[in-house]
């Protein structure tokens, strides 16, 4: 009788201990699911110039192309909340429209956060300096390439290619 | 000469893309089966990459298609193409000779004189009826790249009943505001030329819409009416839109587009027994597709086996603007087929809560093309992109299978350059030699990336396929590995699938050296 108690307070014990790991498994799938979902939730949110918004700061260090991803050409911008990493696509665009960022220059750059992995950056869409902007992204997201900031002239003179 | 002052600036050019250090594979000599007598005919040809012209300073997309007749020893004798540059079309201009050499492994150049110009080509046969090539055009109106490949024609003279029945087509490229645009589909020719019937699937910047297509037609260039007996060449309006086209034979045409921006490729013939329903579509089959994201370039290349309706054993690798992203859990697999439209279905499968979807045209049981519609919402698509889908056979893949000479090319984004890095084209062509799943061979490279702007000639390509390799794969054509040596470069990681022995499709899977994003296609030499 005591012996048979023993093994079902054992058993029972085992149970609320296997219940308590599965609670605990489920717990933390729960949680890993909800992260997995949020990332891919941003891995699916397309972009869209309805959420756009801008930053506002002055540059800390420019990339013409930067070791981490996104591929292409890096700000790193100092804002009033921190240090944010601005992702500018083509580098040749921004020198196809003869703008040149260096640290110290103050910017205003409109765009939206994105999300690549685990990792956040602020696509830009128009990057501004004084007077200046240029446009990097289409109202899509998508990046401009130096063909897209042909004048009629150029576009003209591309009959010439063989 | 020329290839010697080429040689020279790829020895310089390698030192600014070499990061202290890097390969020193030397190129094997030429070895096989080939010869001068082996590019013999009138061969369809394309590329697909960029172009710099004089007093520019940035590369635009480019697409060219045309025709060039060999004679076998050495000369080009004639031809003819159409070029399109960011939507800016050049038609119907004359090839009036040339010159080529093929070596015994396949490899040779291409130059074909157009005008006062020349444009020289990097060639790799596959066959004597087939071959990859690399545009390597660099002179003082322009230098261009890209990649495409070249198909023996059937036999002039051409017309226009050539072409007749269903076709399946991918069309991608750019839209007339230079937006990125996937345009796949399939359409009837019937006898007289005209277009009666289509369905399209089309994504333009992120917008997807599907349909069927206005009537269209196909008919001889009234500028230009000899081609068409001639080249096989004339014009088409497809879904509104202006194309020129070359007959390859019945069985394939090749489009460039001529209005509404900068769409090309090619159309083939959808076989009669062509799968309409999921009972019969079975069996294991290969996928590439490349295009942008958001993010910048994308590409994504995997594996699924398909049951009746339901989709198993998926595996798929995605390099989305430089972040690579290995699948191997997915679930919820499913595919669906059109029942008004043969051939066209979606397959979709998850990826943790991730949910691929992909509109599909199959030509034969086979083959197809595919089309990434994921979307963030209705009509929205998250990327811009599509390419190939190809039935797995002859598995196991082993050392004893995958042997043999292959042509190898590249083609996407690589991050290089001097004192001011930049992102831009790549593309690679390459022969070589597999033997005990160690590649030797030599190859072309041309990165537009570099302020000289010349093409990479004779590196030597060394490395290794890693069948079963260490992500626990097996050799049914489920992901493999590759790495690809080039003289002064570091090592190039690559995911590979088998499609069949004869046949592989691959992307780059590291950034660990230069950043990249590349796919590209192995295939035996015939």
């Amino acid at each position: 009788m005591g012996r048979d108690m023993k093994a079902a307070i054992r058993s029972y014990s085992g149970t609320l201990a296997l219940l308590i790991i599965l609670v605990f498994c489920i717990s933390a799938n729960a949680q890993q699911t909800q992260q997995a979902q949020q990332a891919d939730t941003q891995r699916l949110h397309a972009y869209g110039v309805n959420r756009e918004s801008f930053l506002l700061g002055t540059v800390v260090k420019f990339e013409s192309v930067s070791s981490a991803a996104p591929i292409g050409a890096h700000l790193t911008l100092q804002t009033p909340s921190g240090q944010v990493d601005v992702h500018l696509g083509n580098a040749k665009v921004l020198q196809a429209g003869h703008l040149e960022l260096n640290p110290g220059d103050n910017v205003r750059i409109v765009g939206e956060p994105l999300a690549l992995g685990d990792k956040t950056y602020f696509a830009a869409r128009i990057v501004q300096k004084g007077a200046q902007a240029v446009a990097v992204r289409n109202a899509k997201g998508y990046l401009l390439t130096s063909a897209s900031t042909l004048t009629p002239d150029q576009k003209q003179a591309l009959r010439g290619v063989r | 000469m020329k290839r010697l002052l080429f040689a020279l600036a790829t020895a310089a050019g390698l030192l600014s893309t070499a990061c202290g250090g890097g390969s020193s594979v030397q190129p094997p000599p030429p070895v096989g089966k080939y010869s001068m007598a082996s590019l013999n005919g009138q061969y369809a040809f394309v590329t697909n990459g960029e172009v710099f012209t004089s007093g520019s300073n940035a590369p635009v997309p480019l697409a060219r298609t045309g025709v060039f007749i060999a004679d076998g020893k050495g000369n080009i004798t004639g031809g003819i193409e159409d070029v399109n540059a960011s939507g800016t079309p050049s038609n119907a201009i004359a090839i009036t000779n040339g010159t080529y050499i093929v070596n015994a492994d396949g490899r040779g150049a291409l130059a074909l004189n157009v005008g006062q110009s020349t444009l020289d080509f990097g060639i790799t046969l596959t066959s004597t009826s087939d071959g990859l090539l690399i545009d390597e055009t660099s002179n003082s109106n322009q230098a261009s790249t890209g990649s495409g490949n070249f198909v023996l024609q059937k036999a002039a003279p051409f017309a226009l009943t050539d072409v007749n029945g269903p076709y399946v087509f991918d069309f991608p490229g750019l839209d007339a505001n230079n937006n990125p645009e996937s345009f796949i589909g399939e359409f009837t020719v019937d006898n007289t030329g005209a277009i009666p019937t289509g369905f399209f699937d089309d994504n333009v910047n992120g917008n997807l819409t599907s349909g069927g297509m206005a009537p269209g037609s196909i008919a001889q260039d009234p500028l230009q009416l000899s081609t068409l007996s001639s080249f096989g060449r004339g014009i088409a309006n497809i879904a509104g839109q202006n194309f020129v086209f070359y007959i390859v034979d019945s069985r394939r045409v090749r489009f460039v587009s001529t209005s509404g921006g900068m769409l090309s490729g090619d159309a083939v013939t959808q076989s009669t027994n062509v799968p309409t329903s999921t009972s019969n579509f079975n069996g294991s089959f290969a996928f590439v597709l490349a295009g942008a994201s958001a993010n910048g370039g994308v590409t994504r290349v995997g594996r699924f086996t398909a049951n009746g309706a339901t989709v198993g054993n998926v595996l798929g690798d995605t390099n989305d603007a430089g972040r690579q992203h290995p699948s191997t859990s997915f679930s919820s697999g499913t595919i669906t087929f059109d029942s008004a439209n043969p051939g066209r279905g979606q397959i979709t499968f998850q990826d943790t809560s991730f949910p691929f979807a992909f509109v599909f045209y199959l030509s034969s049981a086979s083959s197809g093309v595919i089309q990434d519609v994921t979307q963030s919402g209705p009509g929205v698509g998250i990327v811009v992109a599509d390419g190939s889908i190809e039935l797995q056979s002859g598995s196991p893949f082993t050392s004893a299978n995958v042997s043999g000479t292959y042509a190898m090319n590249w083609s996407g984004l690589v991050v290089a350059g001097g004192s001011f890095p930049i992102e831009d084209e790549e593309d690679l062509l390459a022969q070589a030699n597999v033997s005990s799943m160690t590649l030797s061979g030599a190859a072309d490279l041309f990165q537009f990336t570099s302020a000289t702007l010349t093409p990479q000639l004779d590196l030597g390509v060394g490395g290794v396929i890693q069948i079963n390799g260490t992500d626990g794969t097996s050799g049914d054509g489920s992901r493999n590995g590759m790495t690809v040596n080039l003289t002064g470069a570091n090592p190039i990681n690559f995911v590979v699938y088998f499609v069949n022995p004869q046949l592989a499709f691959f992307a780059n899977r590291d950034n660990s050296g230069a950043q990249r994003i590349v796919v590209g296609i192995l295939k035996l030499q015939q």
